[in-house]
C-alpha cells in the first residue's frame, strides 16, 4: 500500500513539474454566471485561485437574457491569469411598418414581412435589408443597446418610437 | 340568483378572452429564434508574470580579468542577448530574466562569460530553463587562456623537415607537457594560462635525438600564442666528417697531450666536425651558440673514444622512427 502510495506520489510530482499550473481568476459581467472550463463547470462567478496548465483551453458560459459565449485561448507560461467576460445582453425589442408588401431581413438570415414583430435581439450592430418584390430597396445598421420599439419608414433611418 | 352569477361568470371570461386576444394582435407576434449579431464579446486577457533567477558562482584561476561582459540568450539564439551586463569579476553572477523566455526543453540557454582582457577567453555555459523560479548552476571556472607553442622541427643541415621529434614544454625542470612533432614536422603544444607569469618557462625539444637538444625561454609577455620554428643538428657550416659527442661531459681540450688546457665540457650530441685525426684523438670544432642566436667556431681536441661518426644521409631516415 505504501508502495502504490510513493509512486502515486511520485507520479503527482513528475506531472506537477511537467505541467506547471497557473492562478486562475474569471470575472464576469454580470455576475454569478457558471463558467465551463474544457466542459468542466468551475462554479459560478467570480471564479478565484483555480488553477490551469499553459495550452490551449476553452471556455463555454450560458446565462438566460445574454448570448452564450464560447472562447478558445491559449494560456502562455506565466505566474497567473485573470480573465474578464462582458457578456451581451439580449434585449427584447420591436419592430413595426406601416408599409405594405415588403420583406424584412435581419443578419442575412432572419425574415418576416409582417407589419409588427417582437423580436429578442443581442446587443450590438445588426444589419437590416428591406427587399420589395425580390427586389433590395434598402439597408441600415441598427444599432441594438438596450428593448427598444423601432417604427420603420421606407427608405428612411430607422427612428425609435 | 345562481343563474345570474352563471352568466356573469360566462361574461366575464368571454371580456377576458377579448382582452388577452386584443391585446396578443396589439403586441403582434413573435420572432421565433433569439437573433445574434455573432460579434466577438469583449473580454479582457491578463497575464501576470513570475521572474527566474539565475545564479552563477564564478571561479578565478590565477588572475582576475578587469571586468566581465556577461550575456545571456535563449532557444539558442545568440545575436539577440536577452540581458547584457558588463560588471567587475563577481564571486557569484545573479540575474533575472522574465518567466517564459527560456527554453524549457532543451539546453540551448546560454550564459556567455567574456572577461575583458587579451588574457582570458570566455566561456559559455549552456543551461536547461524552467517555467519560473531559481535556477543555480554548478560553478564555472574563469582562467586565463591557453598559452600555445606551434611552430616545425627541422633540419638545420638541409633545411629538411624532421618528424617524430619530442617536444616538451618545461618550468625549471618540471614538464608541463610534452608531444611531438607529426609526419610534416608540424607541433603545436597548449598549456595552462596561469603559465604566463612562469619566469623559468622553457622549450626543449629533441631529448629523443642523437643531437643537442634545443632549448629556448619562453616569454608570453606579448602573445599567448608564439610561432617557433625547431632546427636541431648542425648548421650548414659544419663541414663533414662529422662526429657526434656520446657521451656527456667529453673535455673539448686546446692540445691532445694529457694535462692540457679544457675549453669546454662538451654534452651529449654535440657535433664536431672532424679535420685531422691521430691515433688517440680527433681535431675539430664546434659550434658555439651565442646569446644573439649567432655560432662561432670553437677549435680543439675530443678524445677518439668520446665521439662517434655521423652520417647525415642516414641520420635523416633515422629520424623519421621514433
Amino acid at each position: 500500500m505504501l508502495f502504490y502510495f510513493k509512486k502515486l506520489l511520485l507520479f503527482i510530482i513528475v506531472v506537477s513539474q511537467l505541467y506547471p499550473q497557473i492562478k486562475l481568476d474569471v470575472n464576469t459581467i454580470p455576475t454569478e454566471v457558471d463558467i465551463y472550463l474544457d466542459g468542466i463547470n468551475l462554479g459560478s462567478s467570480p471564479i478565484r485561485n483555480e488553477r490551469i496548465i499553459p495550452g490551449l483551453h476553452k471556455f463555454e458560459i450560458q446565462k438566460k437574457g445574454y448570448a452564450p459565449l464560447n472562447y478558445e485561448l491559449f494560456v502562455n507560461p506565466s505566474k497567473a491569469i485573470e480573465i474578464d467576460f462582458f457578456l451581451n445582453p439580449i434585449h427584447k425589442c420591436k419592430f413595426k411598418t406601416k408599409e405594405k408588401g415588403l420583406i424584412f431581413e435581419l443578419n442575412g438570415e432572419h425574415h418576416w414581412d409582417v407589419g409588427l414583430i417582437r423580436l429578442n435581439l443581442e446587443a450590438g450592430d445588426h444589419l437590416l435589408r428591406v427587399f420589395k418584390i425580390r427586389e433590395l430597396v434598402d439597408e441600415q445598421i441598427i444599432q441594438i443597446d438596450k428593448p427598444e420599439t423601432f417604427n420603420y419608414i421606407l427608405k428612411q433611418p430607422l427612428s425609435e418610437l | 340568483m345562481k343563474q345570474t352569477f352563471k352568466h356573469l361568470y360566462l361574461i366575464m371570461i368571454s371580456m377576458m378572452c377579448l382582452i388577452v386576444d386584443g391585446c396578443t394582435s396589439f403586441r403582434g407576434p413573435k420572432y421565433p429564434d433569439i437573433i445574434y449579431n455573432n460579434e466577438q464579446p469583449l473580454i479582457s486577457v491578463s497575464y501576470e508574470y513570475g521572474e527566474i533567477q539565475i545564479i552563477l558562482p564564478i571561479k578565478y584561476e590565477a588572475a582576475l580579468p578587469n571586468n566581465i561582459l556577461f550575456k545571456v540568450f535563449a532557444h539558442a539564439d545568440t545575436m539577440n542577448p536577452i540581458i547584457s551586463i558588463l560588471q567587475e569579476p563577481p564571486n557569484e553572477f545573479r540575474t533575472s530574466v522574465p518567466q517564459g523566455v527560456l527554453d524549457t526543453k532543451e539546453k540551448t540557454n546560454l550564459i556567455r562569460i567574456i572577461p575583458q582582457g587579451k588574457d582570458f577567453d570566455q566561456v559559455d555555459v549552456r543551461f536547461k530553463g524552467i517555467h519560473f523560479g531559481r535556477i543555480v548552476l554548478p560553478p564555472k571556472m574563469v582562467r586565463i587562456g591557453q598559452l600555445i607553442v606551434s611552430g616545425k622541427t627541422f633540419l638545420i643541415n638541409n633545411d629538411s623537415t624532421l618528424a617524430n621529434v619530442e617536444i616538451t614544454l618545461q618550468n625549471f625542470d618540471n614538464i608541463i607537457h610534452s608531444t611531438y612533432s607529426n609526419e610534416n614536422g608540424l607541433f603545436q603544444i597548449a598549456i595552462p594560462g596561469e603559465y604566463k607569469f612562469a619566469e623559468h618557462l622553457r622549450i626543449v625539444a629533441g631529448d629523443n635525438m642523437v643531437f643537442k637538444p634545443f632549448i629556448r625561454q619562453l616569454d608570453f609577455t606579448d602573445s599567448r600564442k608564439v610561432k617557433l620554428d625547431v632546427g636541431l643538428g648542425p648548421s650548414k657550416e659544419m663541414k663533414g666528417p662529422l662526429y657526434i659527442v656520446n657521451k656527456d661531459n667529453v673535455q673539448f681540450k686546446k692540445n691532445p697531450d694529457i694535462g692540457s688546457e679544457i675549453l669546454f665540457l662538451l654534452q651529449q650530441g654535440e657535433v664536431l666536425s672532424v679535420e685531422r685525426i691521430t691515433p688517440g684523438a680527433y681535431f675539430g670544432y664546434i659550434e658555439v651558440k651565442l646569446k644573439n642566436d649567432k655560432y662561432v667556431k670553437m677549435e680543439g681536441w675530443v678524445n677518439r673514444l668520446d665521439i662517434e661518426e655521423i652520417n647525415m644521409s642516414s641520420i635523416n631516415k633515422g629520424f623519421s622512427d621514433k
